[in-house]
């Protein structure tokens, strides 16, 4: 056994327990009797509500949404070919802030029930006008990087600009959703999350191989025979569908994109046969970690898990530039 | 090894009235070449003479905007990505890999034209990467990260990942270029033991002028998007020819050991 495997089991190991944790923790500690009280089906109606009906679809919540995450990172990691590369470079942030700005403005109050729907619309449209904006006779992962930075910060200045003209209240509504929670969990939303990503996440899955050769750039794949542009259209519609049913579900959720597909390497390493799962595994991990401690470090405040994300997330990815800074010329 | 034992004029890569160009510049225009079968063809010429652009015709990854390239009689365009992966292999000049991947990582990937959606890493695929890694003399190198290796390693890893792909047809874009001269010999060796030995038809653009004199079979000089010369070195190597294509005044010496010729610029 080398330390990865050392750390590896570790990390799945850790799944049970932050799930088990995150019944437990929160405004109402519930014991392990109680949660024992659970399986026999003696426990009280209260507990039942919190453990079962709040908390445990929470927690799968934040553990879905975050695997989903890590999984559209280390696509976009490999199709973008940058290592600083996430799905929000694709420009689905900022189509679903635009988006999610806009009917807030346009339908007022009921403007914030339609946010899911907006932001899953706002994050594909975007994602669409980023590939079709670099298309040239073909795509170039540059030209990908550079329309989705030059159209993200467009559609930044365009909802910071409909913010301005919205009413204080939805625009506080549209700011927490923006900063990504799981807080609104419920069976129901996490039924439909899941039932979206069932089919990319094979995909993804099955698209390992195609995944380790776009890496070495289009000449080296295509001279390997394959469809680079066709390739990377599939991918990036993998990527959008995966992160635009994560924003639909709980808002934008920053970091585990960029961190999950960097740890998850430091763990199994380069081969997407492991890096899909890794990521997956480690993007769960984090953002359940993050929703267990934005409920119950300011309790009974709560902290959005994508405020607790970016404030773990960002000394975390400093350390592991500085670790590896001899790594390399 | 399967060397494809169709017949020379069937198995072999010819261009016909072939016209290449990026955007509205064209850089080759109506070229004829037959590039003859399981021999080191060399294609020579300046800067910008178009030589690799042909090179990259040859291998599909620039499409032509007339004319065709034909393999074993059969334009490319209609070979699927994947047959012709299996068919003609080129490694471009320069080739960078991903970090963190060792020698075996990459030669591996040379198995990708090879397997199918849900295959499984076959018997075939490890006997293909071992005698890549054998014949070009990286066995010992596999666990090797890449970024460890000298130039001339790396590149031998790439030529390993080419050889495992197991092509008739193995294009080679200035090989040798930023290797010192025993790597250089090195490279060179190799390519003379693919075409002997394997059946390898190899196409190669270089930048040497004595290279290309001492080891190809046939050589094909370019000037300006035009074939000036093919040929055997010993006969088109003339003073004559290089002037015309490097423009400079070479002395021309005939070595008697090697009947080489060799060219003092």
């Amino acid at each position: 056994m080398t330390s990865r495997h050392v750390v590896l089991a570790a990390a799945l190991l850790s799944v049970p327990a932050l799930l088990l944790a995150s019944l437990a923790l929160g405004d109402q500690t519930v014991s392990r009797a109680d949660l024992r009280s659970l399986f026999n089906g003696s426990a009280t109606e209260q507990i039942r509500m919190i453990v079962l009906d709040l908390r445990l679809p929470r927690a799968l919540m934040a553990l879905a949404a975050g695997v989903a995450l890590g999984i559209a990172g280390a696509i976009a990691q490999a199709v973008m070919r940058n290592p600083l590369a996430e799905p929000g470079i694709l420009g689905i942030n900022a189509g679903a802030a635009l988006a999610g700005g806009l009917v807030i403005v346009g339908l007022k109050g009921a403007g914030a029930a339609l946010l899911p729907v907006a932001g899953f619309a706002g994050a594909t449209l975007m994602a669409a006008a980023v590939f079709a904006l670099s298309w040239r006779n073909g795509t170039s992962s540059l030209r990908i990087v550079l329309i989705g930075i030059a159209l993200g910060s467009l559609a930044g200045a365009g909802s910071s600009f409909l913010i301005a003209f919205a009413d204080v209240a939805d625009v506080q509504r549209l700011m927490i959703w923006l900063s990504g929670s799981v807080y609104a969990a419920s069976w129901e939303t996490l039924r439909r999350l899941a039932a979206w990503l069932v089919l990319p996440v094979v995909l993804a899955c099955l698209a390992v191989r195609q995944l380790d050769l776009m890496r070495f750039g289009d000449d080296i794949a295509a001279s390997l025979g394959q469809r680079v542009n066709l390739g990377r259209a599939f991918l990036i519609l993998l990527c959008t569908t995966i992160s635009g049913a994560t924003v639909a579900a709980c808002g934008l959720i920053g970091f585990i994109g960029l961190i999950a597909p960097h740890v998850a390497r430091n763990m199994v390493g380069e081969g997407h046969v492991r890096l899909i799962p890794g990521s997956a595994l480690v993007g769960g991990l984090l953002l359940m970690a993050a929703d267990l401690v934005g409920r119950t470090a300011i309790a009974p405040a709560q902290l959005p898990a994508g405020i607790v994300t970016a404030l773990i997330g960002a000394p975390f990815l400093g350390y592991l530039l500085w670790r590896r800074r001899h790594v390399g010329q | 090894m399967s060397v494809n034992e169709t017949t020379e004029a069937g198995s072999g890569l010819r261009l016909d009235t072939l016209s290449l160009g990026y955007g509205n510049r064209m850089v080759v225009e109506g070229l004829d070449l037959k590039i003859p079968s399981r021999a080191f063809t060399v294609l020579l010429g300046r800067n910008g003479s178009g030589k690799s652009t042909v090179l990259r015709a040859c291998a599909g990854l620039l499409k032509p905007k007339g004319g065709a390239v034909l393999l074993a009689g059969k334009p490319l365009s209609r070979f699927g990505a994947r047959e012709c992966a299996r068919r003609i292999a080129i490694l471009p000049q320069g080739p960078a890999a991903p970090e963190g991947l060792t020698v075996s990582d990459l030669v591996r990937q040379g198995r990708y034209p090879h397997r199918s959606l849900f295959s499984r890493w076959s018997r075939a695929d490890e006997e293909a990467v071992k005698e890549a890694l054998e014949l070009t003399g990286m066995a010992d190198l596999r666990e090797q990260p890449l970024e460890n290796l000298s130039g001339g390693q790396r590149q031998r890893a790439w030529i390993a990942m080419s050889l495992a792909q197991q092509t008739e047809i193995l294009l080679l874009d200035e090989p040798t270029t930023f290797l010192d001269l025993a790597h250089q010999a090195e490279v060179m060796r190799l390519i003379t033991t693919l075409v002997k030995s394997r059946g390898k038809t190899v196409i190669a653009v270089l930048h040497d002028v004595n290279q290309a004199a001492r080891h190809a079979d046939h050589i094909v000089m370019f000037k300006a998007g035009k074939l000036v010369q093919q040929g055997p070195p010993n006969i088109i190597m003339t003073r004559e020819h290089v002037r015309c294509v490097f423009d400079i005044d070479p002395e021309i010496v005939h070595d008697a050991k090697t009947n080489a010729k060799f060219i003092l610029s």
